[in-house]
């Protein structure tokens, strides 16, 4: 449901706008109904100050209008809680009466709409066919109630006129937000929701790719002990590895491809697959690296660049081949490995790329990463660099798995970067020579 | 980072200032696309106040040297900071780049 409402910004702004109306009407009613309160309380303590001098003769004040009078009531019978009946006499100030009396059997009908305290309560009628808001307090000495007349619209008209103009208002305001967000709001919300919503997939489906180009399963035998991580940014990069036993051969690939999106992704794919199908076989190292570069020139239309490093390890002669295009360098036991500069792939097809060699040993370990590793950034925006790199693989224990000291890297890269976020793939091939 | 174009005796002055990462190299591509349109440019690049470059600004690079080229015109980088410099030995570029 969550996820439904999320996707359907017409429901959410509904909703939104449900909520913001159920608020401000809450909000105007707890206003008003305090104010009401305000007035009971303010006239209910008016009268108990008339208690003290009207009460000796039992007579209730009226305010009508310009009138001013004064009306005896008596109980004639009584509805429990909600409603009373009163017959009444008024007089004005000189004792006149100025409204039938008992014998008119006329009756005052009051409703009940407040209880002030203990004994007092207010209540609404209808004198004269004005409605009036009526504070009784029962007299204790005598049989009769004490009561206050005061017009209602006279205390609660103004109120009641800002009330109705202040929901009028806040009615006007939610069609003008509705209106507002049906027609403009909302379809620019749904545009970028649905662009977003494209870009996710193609970046999921970018990534899926990256993680099918690289190989998986490492090899672990009696003479190598291998494992590899890749840890893409939040965007697709390119970076990509491929290795694994080949007719008694450690046959390796690492490259980053000089972009990130699906793109890039796609040329990673290429020259993963174009490795798998070629590394059978007797093929020299550095013409494989010939064959990658003219493949990457020629999909030039990519407009991408790729650094490489490949080759691979002899099990029985333990002699690595490599052929270096432009890639980082590798580490054996934490020192560099004497690699040429050769250019990256994808920039000249006829560039005469060379092979280098170098005789491990037992119990040596390979290095092979990718820039993101060195180019990582601390809070403070520094490099994680060559320098550390070395550091961290002196002080590591020749004795632990590849996998662990992969983990080991990650850990230590990720304690250097701190709160910052990960700025670039990182892809690390840890071998160990048993 | 900033990008600032000059030109000086029909010579096209680019330098570029701060730190081409993945984020500025699309501000910076905006900033020469419109020199890679123009015929018989001589192109010089000032890198040396450049503190970082990543692989795509190199990638922006090598396809501006070969606009620029393309259309008749001459490209060269005349000043580079120690880190650009051993990017480009890294990447063999040094040698097309830096003549």
């Amino acid at each position: 449901m969550k996820k439904r409402i999320s996707e359907s910004p017409r429901l959410l702004i509904i909703l939104l706008l449900a909520l913001y109306g159920l608020l401000t009407t809450g909000v105007t009613l707890w206003v008003l109904h305090d104010s009401l309160e305000h007035s009971y309380r303010l006239n209910y303590e008016d009268l108990e100050d008339d208690l003290k001098t009207i009460a000796p003769y039992l007579e209730l004040r009226m305010n009508q209008g310009d009138k001013d009078c004064f009306a005896y009531l008596e109980l004639v019978s009584s509805v429990q809680h909600e409603e009373r009946e009163y017959s009444y006499v008024v007089r004005d100030k000189e004792g006149e009466v100025i409204a039938p009396s008992f014998a008119a059997g006329r009756t005052l009908k009051m409703k009940k709409v407040k209880q002030l305290d203990k004994t007092g309560t207010c209540w609404l009628a209808d004198v004269w066919g004005d409605r009036c808001f009526i504070i009784i307090h029962p007299f204790p000495t005598r049989p009769l109630e004490l009561i206050g007349v005061y017009d209602y619209d006279y205390i609660f008209g103004d109120r009641e006129e800002t009330a109705k103009d202040f929901i009028m208002v806040l009615v006007f305001l939610f069609l003008l937000l509705l209106a507002v967000s049906w027609f403009w709001i909302i379809p620019v919300v749904e545009r970028v929701l649905e662009r977003k919503r494209l870009a996710e997939n193609e970046l999921n489906e970018a990534r899926d790719l990256q993680q099918k180009a690289v190989t998986t399963v490492f090899p672990k035998n009696s003479f190598f002990d291998s494992h590899a991580v890749l840890r893409p940014a939040r965007e697709v990069g390119g970076d990509i590895y491929r290795f694994g036993m080949q007719d008694g051969k450690f046959q390796y690939v690492i490259g980053d491809v000089s972009d990130k999106g699906t793109t890039a992704a796609l040329l990673m794919f290429t020259i993963s697959s174009f490795i798998h199908s070629r590394t059978r076989g007797e093929v020299p190292v550095c013409e494989l690296m010939k064959e990658l570069n003219c493949l990457i020139c020629d999909n030039s239309e990519y407009e991408m660049l790729c650094t490489l490093f490949l080759g691979h390890i002899d099990a029985e002669t333990l002699k690595m081949e490599y052929c270096n295009a432009g890639h980082t360098r590798t580490l054996v036991n934490g020192d560099f490995l004497d690699q040429d500069s050769q250019q990256l792939a994808g920039l000249d097809r006829d560039y005469p790329y060379h092979t280098q060699t170098v005789q491990l040993h037992h119990g040596d370990r390979v290095l092979l990463y990718t820039d993101g590793v060195t180019e990582a950034r601390g809070a403070d925006r520094s490099f994680f660099g060559e320098k550390r790199l070395q550091e961290w693989m002196n002080g590591l224990d020749p004795a632990i798995s590849s996998e662990a000291a992969c983990q080991s890297l990650l850990d230590t890269l990720a304690a250097f970067r701190g709160n910052a976020l990960q700025n670039d793939d990182i892809a690390i091939i840890y071998i160990k020579i048993v | 980072m900033k990008t600032i174009i000059e030109e000086k005796n029909g010579v096209v002055i680019v330098s570029v200032q701060g730190e081409l990462d993945t984020d500025t190299s699309a501000q910076f591509q905006r900033d020469i696309e419109p020199l890679m349109e123009r015929k018989d440019t001589k192109v010089e690049m000032d890198l040396s106040k450049l503190d970082y470059m990543s692989s795509k600004a190199l990638r922006i690079l090598v396809a501006f040297q070969q606009a620029v080229t393309r259309n008749g015109g001459s490209f060269s980088i005349t000043k580079v900071t120690d880190t650009v410099q051993e990017v480009f030995d890294m990447t063999g570029l040094s040698a097309s780049f830096l003549r």
